[in-house]
């Protein structure tokens, strides 16, 4: 384990944070448009303008609220053995949300997403086990206005155990909420473990809140269900051109958002995860995957302790389109800063072109990333055991460890062993293929996409749900087209068909 | 400082309000236009030859990468200040259109970064902006076309929820018989040409230089159609 996370600020500079953060919520303030968020804040003490949207907070309320919140927020699953809490399962990872587009796996065409593509990206996350939580990948063109987040939960619940995050619109609260009880089996069983874990972005920087995410805040905090928001600022275009001022202006929106969660329902866990941007000037291009987002997630994170709160975010993301050197150093680079310095939450993986599509390849490759940071996490775990003192002794000067018991007993659990990465030397590597990481990552995604996906429903649930939305994209899980189902018999040792099958590649 | 203009010679002038224009200087920009006009070019002789021609430096610079958007908008500011002298007298004069943008984020959305970048480049290129801001339905799209005489309706959003909702206003124009006469621009982050094309729209703008072009070409066009 990391025992002390890399630290940019000194204390003395973290509290100078959160004063300049209060300073900015008491003076200036935020546009709250959502006007049943101005009657709580109003209600709690904060400083309402008359006949207008301004708030302003005063120091006393921001900082009783805040001392509120949790230390611990956990994600549930319908199986709880899928349960993960931050920061204590740290790092905790969640794929990347919401891309409007696709890679299609057949083609490589970036294309609109829709519903059938959910319900493999859902098996996908299933499936590999560096993920912790499904965070709806992609949107789903097909889906009718009146049903979307329905057709992207039901794809989504129906072949994915793990835990699902989710952000959808006012006008869908009651069909998401009433979803989730049909396949719980009740409102009471769905409350008792509530599967479903909200999202949302309630501040529009610079300092505003907006109507319907603040909408979807206040409404689940009412419930008692679990939700957090994310706060996305972009220094240059929303945020001051510093990483201090888009640290201090982040940390200040963050607060706002928590103080209304905690004035709606005292007590409630949320997160403190973000998505801190420096914006390209030369042509104001969004670029999560720029080193600056590291560098602030490690300023949030000492933050996140200051306050109590489990944190993380969009971390890792790439501006890169296709699976090449950039898109591993954005994630990696960012990973590592963030991990190091004690975020808990990794929002990441599967997303390319700045969160604007999906691609499997890198959801693979991610989980690989995602298995190096479990890795640095580990640490190097000195015991006096793990000194092997006896052993050093044993094999003495000249010796040889390889053919020792102590060597036999760890060689699969010291070092990582990775899928994607090559390790072969160049005849060798050339002699199974010659592929690169992104066509490694391709034979894991058929190898996954071309078996069975049992439906998670029950028949019955199915069929309850089939009607009671009549009108969603009701998507089945199946190979992308092109790609036939593997028969039966390979559904043995799966390392032992990937063998075969570069081995037969190496042939043709 | 007109007096100081008034001598140098023509060439020198123009140059001069072009750097003012590059550098991002609002007053000197305005002090030489009432110099160009002072000495008889007409509106339209000191918008294209001092005006556009500084910014089309601009744009050329910012798009082989030598001028950052701070410095666009700057020079953009400039431009909205020479254009605000020039404007009143090329109405009277019946200089030829250079057009006027109505520009506003859809309905439920309040994200606004991308199309106020979008409003300040379209003055930089001499466009006059009018800026209805966030959240804006259908009645305030109509009623500002039919105030300002739009030749363009820009919308803009970040949501996939409100992006429907660009449809809703072009069908309302369709039906409101405005729909012919006006360009259509869309853009925000979730939208492609695709649906700028489903939805009846004119074009899809990815960033506020391809709007800005888009819209310079689409109003040659528009104006070749009404001379021919």
């Amino acid at each position: 384990m990391i025992r002390t996370p890399a630290a940019y600020l000194t204390e003395g500079e973290v509290r100078r944070v959160h004063e300049a953060s209060l300073e900015i919520l008491e003076q200036v303030g935020l546009l709250v448009r959502n006007a049943r968020a101005r009657e709580i804040f109003a209600k709690h003490g904060c400083k309402v303008e008359a006949g207008g949207e301004n708030v302003r907070f005063p120091r006393g309320v921001v900082e009783q609220h805040r001392a509120g919140i949790p230390p611990k927020f956990t994600f549930r699953a319908r199986d709880p053995q899928f349960d993960r809490t931050v920061p204590d399962d740290a790092p905790v990872v969640i794929s990347g949300s919401s891309a409007p587009d696709m890679v299609d796996p057949a083609t490589g065409v970036a294309r609109r997403a829709l519903a059938a593509d959910i319900a493999r990206i859902a098996r996908l996350v299933d499936q590999l086990p560096n993920y912790d939580i499904f965070s709806v990948s992609t949107l789903a063109d097909d889906a009718p206005p009146a049903f979307f987040s329905v057709t992207r939960l039901y794809a989504a619940l129906k072949y994915c155990r793990k835990p699902v995050r989710i952000s959808g619109p006012p006008e869908e609260l009651d069909s998401i909420l009433k979803l989730a009880h049909i396949i719980a089996g009740s409102k009471g069983a769905y409350m008792e473990r509530p599967f479903i874990t909200h999202h949302y972005c309630p501040c529009v920087s610079p300092l505003t809140m907006d109507y319907d995410s603040t909408e979807t805040l206040i409404y689940y905090a009412e419930h008692g269900l679990p939700g957090h928001p994310t706060l996305v600022p972009n220094a240059g275009l929303t945020s001051p051109l510093t990483l201090a001022g888009t640290l201090v202006q982040g940390n200040a929106e963050f607060l706002a958002a928590v103080v209304l969660e905690q004035m709606v329902r005292p007590g409630k866990a949320t997160i403190y995860s973000s998505l801190p941007t420096v914006a390209d000037m030369r042509t104001g291009a969004y670029v999560p995957g720029a080193i600056e987002t590291g560098m602030l997630f490690m300023g949030v994170a000492q933050m996140a302790r200051f306050y109590g709160v489990p944190c993380g975010g969009y971390i890792g993301l790439s501006n890169a389109k296709v699976n090449d050197a950039q898109s591993g150093f954005e994630t990696g680079m960012a990973g590592v800063a963030a991990l190091l310095s004690g975020n808990h939450l990794f929002n990441m993986a599967g997303l390319l072109d700045a969160l604007m599509s999906f691609d499997f390849a890198k959801a693979v490759i991610d989980d690989e990333i995602v298995a190096m940071l479990r890795r640095i996490q580990r640490g190097l775990e000195l015991t006096e055991e793990n000194f092997a003192l006896d052993v050093i002794r044993e094999v003495g000067p000249g010796g040889m460890f390889a053919d020792h018991l102590h060597t036999l007993e760890r060689m699969r659990t010291t070092g990582f062993l990775p899928e994607i990465a090559d390790r072969d030397p160049r005849q060798g590597w050339l002699e199974k293929g010659g592929l690169d990481a992104q066509g490694r990552a391709m034979l894991r995604v058929r190898d996954i996409l071309t078996r069975d996906a049992p439906s998670l429903f029950a028949p019955e649930v199915d069929a309850r749900l089939r009607q009671e939305f009549a009108g969603m994209v009701a998507a089945e899980f199946a190979p992308p087209e092109g790609w036939t189902r593997a028969p039966d018999e390979a559904l043995s040792d799966r390392a032992e068909r990937r063998r075969r099958r570069l081995a037969q590649q190496a042939e043709a | 400082m007109s007096e100081d203009l008034g001598h140098l010679p023509l060439e020198e002038l123009l140059e001069q309000i072009q750097d003012n224009l590059y550098g991002g200087h609002p007053e000197p920009v305005v002090a030489g236009v009432h110099e160009l006009l002072r000495r008889g070019l007409t509106p339209y002789e000191a918008l294209t030859q001092g005006l556009i021609a500084g910014m089309d430096v601009v744009g050329e610079d910012f798009r082989t990468g030598k001028l950052f958007v701070p410095q666009v908008l700057m020079a953009a500011k400039a431009m909205k200040g020479g254009m605000e002298v020039l404007r009143p007298l090329l109405a009277e004069t019946g200089a030829p259109r250079i057009g006027t943008l109505v520009i506003g984020t859809v309905k439920g959305d309040i994200h606004d970064i991308g199309k106020n970048l979008v409003g300040m480049m379209m003055e930089g290129a001499g466009f006059q902006v009018v800026n209805l801001g966030i959240n804006t339905d259908v009645e305030k799209f109509l009623h500002a076309v039919r105030e300002h005489a739009a030749d363009i309706l820009g919308m803009s959003a970040l949501l996939t929820t409100t992006m429907p909702y660009m449809r809703v206003v072009i069908q309302a124009l369709k039906e409101a018989g405005l729909r012919e006469k006006l360009i259509v621009l869309v853009g925000g982050a979730p939208l492609n040409a695709d649906f700028a094309k489903s939805i009846g729209a004119d074009a899809y703008c990815r960033d506020a230089a391809k709007a800005v072009e888009t819209a310079k070409r689409l109003m040659a066009e528009k104006m070749g159609a009404a001379l021919a």
